[in-house]
Formats: C-alpha cells, sequence, structure tokens
C-alpha cells in the first residue's frame, strides 16, 4: 500500500497536489483513499464536484455520537476516492491537532482499510507539523512517506525546511521519512534554481515540477481536479507520471522484500 | 453530557486497570500523568498497597512538558529509573493529558526498549475508559510478550484471566477460585494477575484451558485461543451447583471443546430482580441464583463487555440516566448491586449489597462477600 502525507506551507497548494495526485492514481485503476486533515475542510472538494463531505468533526459535534459506519463520513468521488475529512473544532476553541487524532483512532475502529483495502492511502495535513497532532499522519502505520509541496517563494521554502527537520527528529522513530519535493511553481523569479538549492542542501529530490497553469484554476471552478477535466494537458501528465513513479517505486520494494 | 454522572460516582478508569493487572509481575509500571495522581492508582484503587511492593511512577508531567512535548525528558527519566532497578519489564501508559497532546506511546515504548534492552509495553490509557479496558490490555500485553509457545501440555491445567482487586477485592475470592479448580482435579498454571509470576505465565501455553472470570480476562483469552489453540470458559464458581456446571464446561473445553460462556446461559424467565455489576460476574451470579433457588434476575452491565457474555434479557446501559431510566422501567422488587447504586433506585427497591471495589473503592471493603463455590444463602 502506498501511504503518503502531503505537507506545505498554508496556501501552497497541498490540496490541489493531492487530489490531482488521487485522481492520477484512480485513473490508473487504483483504489485511492484521501484524507484532508485541516479544519478547512476543503482537501477533497475538488473530487466531489464541488459538493464537500461531511467532515468527522462536524458529525461528532452534530450527532454527539461516533458514527458506526464509514458511509456517515465520507464521500466517493471521483474515479472511486473514498474522501474523508477530519474537519476541526468549533472556530477559536478545542483542539485542532487533537481533532486529527481522533479521526485517526475512529477511522481504525472503524477498519477503513480492512474494509475498503486501499491501494493509495493520502493525507493532505495543514500547514507544518506544529504538534502531535499534525504530526499523527507520519506516525507508524499511517503515511510512510511525506511529501512537501513548495514554490520557490522564501516563506515556502523556509516552511519545506521547517518540515523536513520535524521529520528527521522523528528518525529514532518508525516513522515515515520525506520522498521528496513536488515544485509547484507559482512565477517566482529564479524559482527552479531556488528550489533546487533547497533540495540539494536538504538532500531531497525533486519529484515533481507542476508549471503555473491556468488549467488548475479553471477546473477548480468547475469542482474538479485537471486530472479529470483535462487528463491530456501538460499539468495532468505531471500528476500521472508522479503517480507512475510512485507506483514503480513500491512494485521495487515489494518485489526486494 | 449524557455519560455525566450526578448521582453515583464512575468505575475505576483504565490506568487504574493496567496498575491493578501488573501490580505483582515485578515490571516498572510508568503513567505518564501529573504528580500526585499516583495515589489514585496505586493506593485509592489498590488494597495490596499496604502489604505487597511493586513499582508503579507518575512521570510528574507538568503544564510546560505538555505544551512543549517533552517526550525526551519522560524518555531519559524512565531509562535512568530502568538502570537502577532492573524491573522485569516495562509498562508505560498515560493519561487524558497526553491523550490531549497525541503522546505516542508506542514510538516511546519502541525508544525505551531500544536504550535499555528491556522489554517495554505501551499500553493506551487515556483515563476516558473502564478499569476493564486497561487491565485487559494489560493482560493481552503479559500473554503476548511472556507466554511463549510450550512443547509439553498439562491436560488439567488451567490459567485464571482476569483476577484483579478491583473486581475481586482482597477477601480470599481469587484463592477459593484456585481452591474449587484444585478440588475439581484441575491444575492452575498461572493467574493473570494475582498470586502469580512472570514464571508461570510463562507456562501459560501449557495449559489444557483458560477460566476467564472477569471481561479484563477476555482478550488475552482471546489470543490465547488464536495463537496457543486453547479454548476458554467464562464465568465465576460462585454458589454450589453453578459451580459444578462450570467445573463440567471447564472439563469439556480441556479436552478439546469450544470456548463457551456460562455465565450467559440463562433462561429468560420474567425476574423482579437485577444485578448490576461487570459481565462476567454478574451473569454468573445470576446463573447461580437460578440454579441454587430457582430465582431469575435480569443483568445490567455499565461497563465494557460482549453480547455473548450476556443472557437475551440483559442490558447495557453505560449512563446513570440509562440506568436509572431502566430501573424505574424494570422496577424490580430487589437490586444486588454495590451500595452507591441505591440513589438511583426506584422507591421501595430493597438493595442486596454486594461492593464493587473498582466502583466505592474501600468505602464497604470489609464487607464484600467471598460467594466463591459457596451457599449464596449469606448474600441474600
Amino acid at each position: 500500500m502506498i501511504k503518503i502525507a502531503i505537507y506545505g506551507k498554508g496556501g501552497i497548494g497541498k490540496s490541489t497536489c493531492t487530489a490531482n495526485l488521487a485522481a492520477a492514481f484512480a485513473k490508473m485503476g487504483k483504489r485511492v483513499i484521501q484524507i484532508g486533515c485541516d479544519p478547512k475542510a476543503d482537501s477533497t472538494i475538488n473530487l466531489l464536484g464541488g459538493k464537500p463531505v461531511t467532515p468527522v468533526m462536524n458529525y461528532l459535534r452534530e450527532n454527539d455520537d461516533e458514527p458506526e459506519s464509514i458511509d456517515e463520513i465520507s464521500k466517493i468521488g471521483y474515479g472511486g476516492i473514498l474522501c474523508i475529512e477530519t474537519g476541526g473544532p468549533t472556530p477559536g476553541l478545542g483542539c485542532a491537532g487533537r481533532g486529527i487524532i481522533t479521526t485517526f483512532s475512529l477511522l481504525e475502529e472503524l477498519k477503513l482499510f480492512e474494509k475498503f483495502k486501499p491501494d493509495v492511502v493520502l493525507y493532505d495535513v495543514l500547514g507544518d507539523v506544529v504538534c502531535g497532532g499534525f504530526a499523527a499522519p507520519i506516525r507508524e502505520g499511517y503515511a510512510s512517506q511525506v511529501l512537501i509541496v513548495t514554490s520557490g517563494e522564501k516563506m515556502a521554502l523556509y516552511a519545506a525546511d521547517n518540515i523536513n527537520r520535524a521529520v528527521k527528529n522523528f528518525e529514532d522513530r518508525s516513522y515515515a521519512r520525506v520522498r521528496g519535493i513536488i515544485m509547484n511553481r507559482r512565477a517566482v523569479e529564479n524559482e527552479e534554481e531556488k528550489v533546487r538549492a533547497f533540495a540539494e542542501s536538504a538532500g531531497l529530490e525533486i519529484v515533481a515540477d507542476i508549471p503555473r497553469s491556468a488549467d488548475i484554476i479553471r477546473y477548480e471552478d468547475m469542482g474538479m481536479t485537471v486530472v479529470e477535466g483535462d487528463p491530456e494537458c501538460e499539468t495532468a501528465g505531471r500528476f500521472t507520471a508522479l503517480a507512475r513513479k510512485l507506483i514503480r517505486e513500491e512494485s521495487k520494494e515489494n518485489s526486494d522484500e | 453530557m449524557k455519560n455525566v454522572s450526578k448521582i453515583i460516582p464512575c468505575y475505576a478508569a483504565d490506568t487504574s486497570g493496567v496498575c491493578s493487572a501488573l501490580y505483582e509481575f515485578g515490571g516498572m509500571i510508568a503513567v505518564h500523568d501529573a504528580s500526585g495522581c499516583n495515589s489514585t492508582y496505586s493506593t485509592h484503587d489498590e488494597p495490596r498497597w499496604y502489604d505487597m511492593k511493586s513499582k508503579i511512577y507518575i512521570s510528574a508531567l507538568t503544564e510546560m512538558d505538555a505544551v512543549l512535548g517533552n517526550d525526551r525528558k519522560l524518555i531519559d527519566d524512565i531509562c535512568s529509573a530502568a538502570q537502577k532497578l532492573s524491573p522485569e519489564f516495562i509498562a508505560l501508559c498515560g493519561s487524558p493529558m497526553p491523550m490531549m497532546t497525541g503522546v505516542d506511546f508506542d514510538a516511546l515504548a519502541e525508544e525505551i526498549r531500544r536504550r535499555t534492552g528491556i522489554k517495554t509495553i505501551p499500553l493506551h490509557t487515556n483515563g476516558m475508559h473502564s478499569y476493564l479496558t486497561g487491565a485487559g490490555e494489560a493482560f493481552l500485553s503479559l500473554a503476548k510478550c511472556f507466554a511463549g509457545e510450550c512443547s509439553q501440555t498439562n491436560g488439567q491445567g488451567v490459567n485464571i484471566l482476569g483476577a484483579t482487586p478491583l473486581d475481586f477485592a482482597l477477601n480470599g475470592s481469587v484463592e477459593s477460585i484456585k481452591k474449587w479448580l484444585a478440588d475439581e482435579g484441575f491444575t492452575v498454571v498461572s493467574c493473570f494477575g494475582m498470586g502469580s509470576d512472570l514464571t508461570e505465565i510463562s507456562q501459560a501455553a501449557t495449559a489444557a484451558v483458560n477460566l476467564v472470570i472477569s471481561y479484563s480476562g477476555f482478550p488475552a483469552a482471546e489470543y490465547m485461543k488464536d495463537k496457543f489453540g486453547i479454548p476458554y470458559v467464562c464465568g465465576v464458581p460462585v454458589g454450589r451447583t453453578f459451580s459444578e456446571r462450570l467445573a463440567r464446561s471447564l472439563r469439556t473445553a480441556a479436552g478439546g471443546g469450544k470456548c463457551v460462556y456460562p455465565c450467559a446461559e440463562r433462561s429468560d424467565s420474567p425476574s423482579e430482580l437485577c444485578i448490576i455489576g461487570e459481565s462476567v460476574f454478574a451473569g454468573s451470579l445470576a446463573a447461580a441464583l437460578s440454579a441454587d433457588f430457582g430465582i431469575s434476575a435480569q443483568v445490567i452491565c455499565p461497563l465494557d463487555t460482549e453480547g455473548f457474555l450476556l443472557a437475551e434479557n440483559d442490558l447495557r446501559l453505560a449512563s446513570e440516566e440509562d440506568i436509572e431510566n431502566a430501573l424505574a422501567q424494570i422496577s424490580p422488587k430487589a437490586v444486588i448491586s454495590d451500595p452507591l447504586y441505591k440513589y438511583i433506585f426506584p422507591r421501595g427497591t430493597e438493595l442486596y449489597a454486594l461492593p464493587h471495589y473498582a466502583f466505592s473503592g474501600r468505602c464497604f471493603a470489609k464487607s464484600i462477600p467471598n460467594l466463591i463455590n459457596r451457599n449464596l444463602k449469606e448474600l441474600l
């Protein structure tokens, strides 16, 4: 099973990259789960035609009880992707990080993986590894690889460095390792050089180079990913290539074992 | 707010269950919790502390430790204490605050094991579940870590699973169960977790059958059934006739039979008597009353259990409100329960007091009767 957590600075395009990657996997016939780990709960909206799923935290708040089945807190989106959102507490109150842990425990109790039998699980995580809750997706049993989304903007690279260091802090534990960087271009001057310089200093590979494209925005306005909207375009091709690369690596790992 | 108890207390929590289950096995139990809470786990909920030592420690978690995520301090403290104490194993468990901050006990335990070379068991307590959940996970971990494959088997061998003072007090009940087994021709291989040591636990797989005397023994029983093919029988030998039936069930199971649940094998005839308590014990008591006196009783189980450990008419009700409403609806003539339940009885309902240490602690500890293989008239 491919299990990836996607981190990056707020607003850098994590959800866009995650949803497009999910769509690319699904298009190749993989069974995919995407779990949005952000109180905004908008990670999967473009896999669902713009109609959001009820976030787990909302369900718990409204029902004052836990759901009895996965169906109550998930929706099937494009390509059969199972979409789940942790959501968050009442704004300004509670603890969003704890919300992620609660959601994960709940999904475990509901035997999500045993029942859905996914080939790929993608965790789209809010911003930085700010606390225990936001590190939950990289714990043993959840994601085994981390992809960091960054542009060439200074603060995005700063966040990417923080995330990389945070994950390295857990080297003593059987947590996920950083697999590489998704360069999500934002038309910054010398963008490629800046991202490559960071990747080199951090010892990381740039696993995908996503061009700045109006297609992404156009299809998101229509509630879909670019992979769904125009699978033949260059941007969709980059996500497909990344998905193919990750599948190939997993197959190799399995055959080595 | 449905689960708020306004009148009755709540049962001992999962952390107390862990400490109770592991008390006698020579391990070092480290609870990640604020200083001062140790007395809850190892004195208020633990009658053995007066005359038996155990290595139970609190991490003395501070507000800043929680805010700053000082896992390193916890790991260093445990490793340093373990070097001085050389415990048989280390058990690491949590409380509400680490639950809120999402401490990863699996990862911490693995790091401590690597540093100390001592088996380290992560237990996922958070103070929000009952003692049965904590004790159940602790017994399961004991079985997984210390009960290895054994080439020889003892055809008369029995493991007792689920013995803690939280359910059986220190009134001689567990000793009586052991004596009853011996009188019935069985050999006690081990007792999870009173009156045994890790050497006995390591021989657990030689037993022909497991006797589950509380729901806390159930996860370990399931594990040993799957891992070693040892069947289990759920019941406590209370009263005379039911004890005889339980012994027969044990013999059948030991002879290659299936798992059976005598505590749940009861008629569903109308009843004017309710029993409130832990499912295996309360069900066994109901079966014993029926067998000895023809009295049928309905069990209300406010704790963790499985549906097949209850009879058809029994009720699983967790909240005070639900128990109070159910009693009002049933309107029983009498209830056998811990005395602290009487405050939610309907007017006129008689109480037959059966104090439960996990519920009322030391309040009535001296009057908890030993009902093992005895005539139940002293209760009624």
